[in-house]
């Protein structure tokens, strides 16, 4: 195994109005290949900070990240870029759907992005595997909550990551929808031997994952591995 | 991945761009852009094409297209220039003679001319002095058509022989109009036509006689130029060229107003299109910054997600732009299909310019009015996905507005061509907006404290308003602009009507007389007084030559076929008089009576002659009055109305100067229509005085004032109706924050009726706020427009107070119309969004 994803000594400090604030101190951690990890913590903890950081969208105050053999710092945004269309897939947790796009063509966006010809097909074979064959031609606004999230599911996976982000992916759901969400979200995992990162409040699906990393005031509390 | 082939990224656009335009997304956008492009197509091909029509008509006044004018016959090759560019040819030569009957003679200016004269208009004629005129036909070898101040001051009769020269002709008709006599109405003596195959057998033109020759052209503008191009750089030194434009003061004055009246209305559709776009533009933008920072998330560079929103903006304009065009070409088709039967003649198809303009215009409003917003989605970061507090980092302000007013100001000066009015309009609208603006900030601020206590519907209403001060002055702005751009086009289009009709009232002089006697002085005028009901004073004439400025031969300081080499070629009429002609009005130095008595007696020249000459007050003039030189010195500048149908000088010097030397008198005064037979006694009375009769161009004048006049009514329509247009796209611009908003009332409980009631407060507040920006904004550009680009004399305009009310009404009813959908909106919206 191969460690994918691998950050040093992160910290992030942003400018406030009481001077400077330390959001996240002195953070590592390593992922190889498959993993799935799960940041938890309350709000305001740094989750979705660190999120960013590990993702390239975002650049640390200090320390470093190294995405799929990139050194992320060292890149600039262009070339971030560049490294997350070929190795990232993101899921969040306002879905980010393009309203004026339909299901299908918004999971062939980064398939045409790359300039595949088969985006088409591929987008498809993806809706009907998330359980939206019937509804290819639908727009956000005309889903629900969840089948929004199922579409933004299958747009994640379409480009075929090494790793996966995902931002509160149940966030916005019910219950019993986010458990199918949840389900959906690992079995892909499982079929395509993607690395997951996501960030949650939900334990259950916090559990789900192979390691949990529990923030608090931008500390890591306790980094878990589960069998 | 390396960086995305261009290839790509444009099949990409398009593929957005159809998505986008497909879910309903770009009705807005391409809307206002359809709009602006069509309203400034449909404009300047109305515009241009009337022009040309009444380039046409005023062509009339010239017989023809273009003249090439001399005092000797045009070389060969100048004729076989024209005839190779495949234009149809007249040819006139005029000269003064003396023509004899068996009993007395008369200096009469004869014209001759050939079987094609004229290119352009009609002669006219009757069969008895002052009888019913006919219109066409020319003299035929062997006949003469004469006036009728000829066959009263030679006792003639139709069918009597005179002699031109050495031939005896026959006296068939009596001429009553000739297209291209007007010009030079001030020095007429009696016109007689006769037929060019005749001229040789005259004997009249020797070497060293005064005679003009004149070669009428007529053809299409373009074999036109190419005629102009090839003769002019070898014009002889007694040659000149002529169009209609330079033919004809009249004529040219009301053309020219028309022409900056149009220019101003296409300006202000464009203003009003360019705040549809900036509207709908910044819509567009904001709309996708959620979708460009995932874009961005999804891998493409700052690059490619900017140069795929410029892409598909520049698409979509182009698009528009199109549709426009065709639409703005349609529309004015329409326009004259309406006017056919006022215009009635025949309209030339005009150029590709207004359409190539049209397009321009949408695109540079694009660029100027989205780029910045669209700017701003490049800066979008890529972190926004996370969290959506993030915003760009809003690009400088004065970027963005720059950017716009570069655009606008670009295409107004393009369009115009005129930096005065697109300085006085810009910078007008800018200081306006902007002390405007501030104005209604304060307002705003003490709104918020006043209705602490009103009525829900009022707190509601206006708490829309309240909540974002900023927008809600920059929404009030834009409907104030578009009611300025509609209230200045209403303004100037009243003010260009009076301005003609001050220049032709009812009562306009349609008789000019000259040459009335000293000693029948007193007599002619107590004879007209009380045939005329209005008559100007009779002024003497002396012609005179103004020989030397300063000492020194003007002849040397004049520029070829400047106004100043025209004037100084020819004798001038000159006057005195004690007191400042009506309409003329003195920009400098002082009349008589307000000035002690120089060694020099002083003249006062007319302002736009004095310019070319380069004359300062104070210059010392030399006239060449009667064969001898007299010294005068330049005491005062004066306006001269030249629209108006008086006499008018260029020179009027201080009494007492010229009164040595022998004088004729002039005057114009109105007879109304079924006095003929009293203007014949009149001319029999005094048999040396020239009556004109300018019945014949006044009506032309007014015709084409009439049509032009129709014309800008229906160009004010075309304003009124883009604005409104501009209305709506506006309030699209407000339509989503409407309808969450209407929705989280519905699903608080409000009752629809209470809604409507909120809506009407807003909008018509927003409305009248408007109005009375508008209002304020009107006055201040109308007033820089007066001072600085049409001359006119500027007063406040009381009327402009309704605007705050016809805003509300507009903006209340269009308001609550376009924001209908907010209405409908389920309360169960409020559930789907975040």
């Amino acid at each position: 195994m191969t460690a994918i994803l691998v950050a040093r000594h992160l910290s992030k400090v942003v400018p406030s109005a009481e001077g400077a604030l330390s959001i996240l101190e002195d953070l590592s951690l390593t992922l190889e290949s498959g993993d799935s990890l799960a940041i938890v913590g309350t709000s305001g903890s740094g989750k979705s900070t660190l999120l960013g950081l590990l993702a390239g969208l975002d650049l640390p105050s200090g320390g470093s990240v190294r995405l799929a053999g990139h050194s992320l710092s060292e890149l600039d945004e262009d070339a971030r870029a560049r490294v997350r269309a070929e190795h990232v897939g993101f899921v969040f947790q306002s879905f980010q759907l393009l309203d004026s796009l339909d299901a299908l063509e918004n999971v062939m966006l980064p398939l045409e992005l790359e300039g595949r010809a088969d985006a088409s097909s591929r987008a498809r074979a993806l809706l009907e595997r998330v359980g939206l064959g019937a509804r290819l031609r639908h727009y956000p606004r005309q889903l629900s909550g969840g089948e929004q999230q199922r579409v933004a599911i299958a747009r994640a996976f379409a480009a075929d990551p090494d790793i996966l982000f995902a931002d509160e992916p149940t966030g916005n759901l019910d219950t019993e929808t986010g458990a199918h969400i949840t389900d959906l979200l690992f079995e892909l995992n499982r079929e395509r031997g993607t690395t997951l990162v996501l960030v949650t409040h939900d334990e259950r699906l916090a559990r789900r994952c192979q390691r949990q990393l529990r923030l608090e005031g931008g500390r890591a509390l306790v980094a878990e591995v589960l069998a | 991945m390396k960086g995305m082939p261009p290839a790509r990224l444009f099949l990409l656009a398009c593929r957005q761009l159809w998505r986008d335009a497909r879910a309903g997304e770009l009705h807005v956008l391409f809307l206002a852009l359809l709009v602006a492009v069509a309203a400034s197509t449909a404009i300047g091909y109305f515009s241009g094409r009337l022009s040309d029509a009444m380039q046409l008509r005023a062509t009339e006044f010239l017989a023809a297209d273009l003249v090439l004018q001399g005092t000797a016959p045009a070389e060969p090759g100048q004729l076989e220039a024209g005839r190779s560019a495949g234009l149809e040819h007249a040819s006139v030569v005029e000269f003064s003679s003396v023509i004899a009957t068996d009993q007395d003679m008369q200096l009469s200016s004869v014209k001759a001319v050939d079987d094609t004269y004229p290119l352009r208009g009609e002669l006219r004629s009757a069969d008895q002095p002052y009888g019913a005129e006919t219109p066409g036909g020319r003299p035929g070898p062997g006949e003469a058509w004469a006036e009728a101040r000829l066959f009263a001051a030679l006792g003639l009769q139709v069918g009597d022989s005179i002699e031109v020269g050495r031939q005896p002709l026959r006296l068939t008709r009596v001429l009553t109009y000739e297209p291209d006599r007007v010009g030079d109405f001030y020095s007429l003596t009696p016109r007689v036509v006769i037929n060019l195959a005749d001229l040789p057998a005259t004997g009249v033109i020797q070497p060293g006689s005064r005679v003009q020759y004149r070669e009428l052209w007529r053809g299409t503008p373009e074999s036109l130029a190419s005629y102009r191009s090839a003769v002019e750089p070898d014009l002889q030194a007694h040659q000149r060229l002529e169009t209609a434009k330079d033919g004809n003061r009249q004529i040219g004055g009301a053309l020219a107003r028309a022409e900056r009246y149009l220019n101003l209305a296409s300006l202000a559709a464009i203003l009003l299109a360019g705040v549809a776009v900036a509207l709908s533009a910044t819509r567009f933008a904001t709309r996708r910054l959620d979708a460009s920072a995932l874009l961005r998330c999804l891998g493409l560079s700052r690059h490619e997600t900017l140069a795929l929103y410029a892409l598909q903006l520049g698409l979509l304009g182009l698009a528009a732009s199109l549709a426009g065009v065709v639409l703005g070409w349609l529309a004015q088709h329409a326009l004259f299909f309406l006017l056919k039967d006022l215009l009635a003649q025949e309209i030339p198809a005009g150029s590709a310019w207004p359409a190539l303009a049209g397009i321009a215009t949408g695109l540079v409003a694009l660029a100027g009015f989205a780029l910045p917003p669209l700017a701003a989605l490049g800066r979008v970061p890529p972190l926004r996905v996370l969290r959506r507090d993030l915003l760009p980092v809003p690009a400088s302000s004065w970027f963005v507005y720059g950017a716009a007013l570069l655009a606008l100001g670009l295409i107004m000066w393009r369009l115009s061509l005129d930096l005065k009015i697109t300085a006085a309009l810009l910078g007008g609208g800018l200081v306006a907006t902007l002390v405007l603006g501030g104005l209604l900030l304060l307002a705003l601020r003490g709104l918020r404290r006043a209705l602490a206590g009103a009525s829900l519907h009022w707190r509601l209403g206006t708490g829309q308003l309240l909540r974002h001060p900023l927008g809600a002055a920059g929404q009030s702005l834009a409907f104030g602009l578009i009611l300025l751009a509609m209230a200045l086009i209403a303004l100037l289009r009243s003010e260009l009507l009076d301005a003609w009709q001050e220049q032709l009232p009812d009562n306009a002089p349609n008789h000019f007389v000259l040459n009335v006697l000293p000693d029948e002085r007193d007599a002619f005028a107590a004879r007209v007084g009380q045939l005329a009901t209005h008559a100007a004073p009779l002024y003497p004439v002396v012609p005179g030559r103004l020989v030397a400025i300063n000492g020194e031969p003007v002849r040397q300081l004049v520029s070829k076929d400047s106004r100043g080499d025209r004037a100084t070629r020819r004798d001038l009429s000159l006057t005195w008089s004690a007191d400042l002609p009506n309409d003329n009005q003195l920009l400098a130095g002082r009349w008589w009576s307000d000035q002690p008595a120089g060694e020099l007696p002083g003249v006062s020249v007319e302002s736009e002659l004095a310019e070319s000459l380069a004359l300062q007050l104070g210059d010392r003039l030399t006239f060449s009055v009667g064969g001898i030189d007299r010294e005068t010195r330049v005491t005062s500048l004066r306006e001269v109305n030249w629209d108006s149908f008086q006499p008018n000088f260029y020179m009027i010097f201080e009494p007492g100067t010229l009164q040595d030397i022998p004088a004729t008198y002039m005057t114009s005064f109105y007879v109304p229509p079924g006095h003929e037979r009293e203007l014949i006694e009149l001319a029999r009375a005094f048999p040396s005085v020239t009556l004109l009769q300018v019945d014949a161009l006044l009506a032309q004048l007014r015709g084409i004032i009439g049509q032009v006049s129709v014309a800008v009514e229906f160009v004010l329509l075309f304003v009124l109706a883009a604005g409104i247009a501009v209305l709506f796209a506006g309030l699209q611009a407000t339509l989503d924050e409407r309808i969450r908003q209407g929705a989280l009332l519905r699903a608080l409980g409000a009752g629809r009726s209470l809604l409507v009631r909120a809506r009407r407060t807003e909008f018509a507040l927003l409305g009248a706020s408007s109005g009375v920006l508008a209002a304020l904004g009107c006055e201040l550009v109308s007033l820089l427009l007066y001072r600085f680009a049409f001359d006119l004399d500027w007063q406040p305009h009381p009327w402009l107070l309704v605007l705050p009310l016809v805003g509300a009404l507009l903006v209340g009813s269009a308001g609550v119309l376009g924001t209908r959908r907010a209405l409908e909106a389920s309360p169960l919206g409020v559930l789907r969004e975040a």
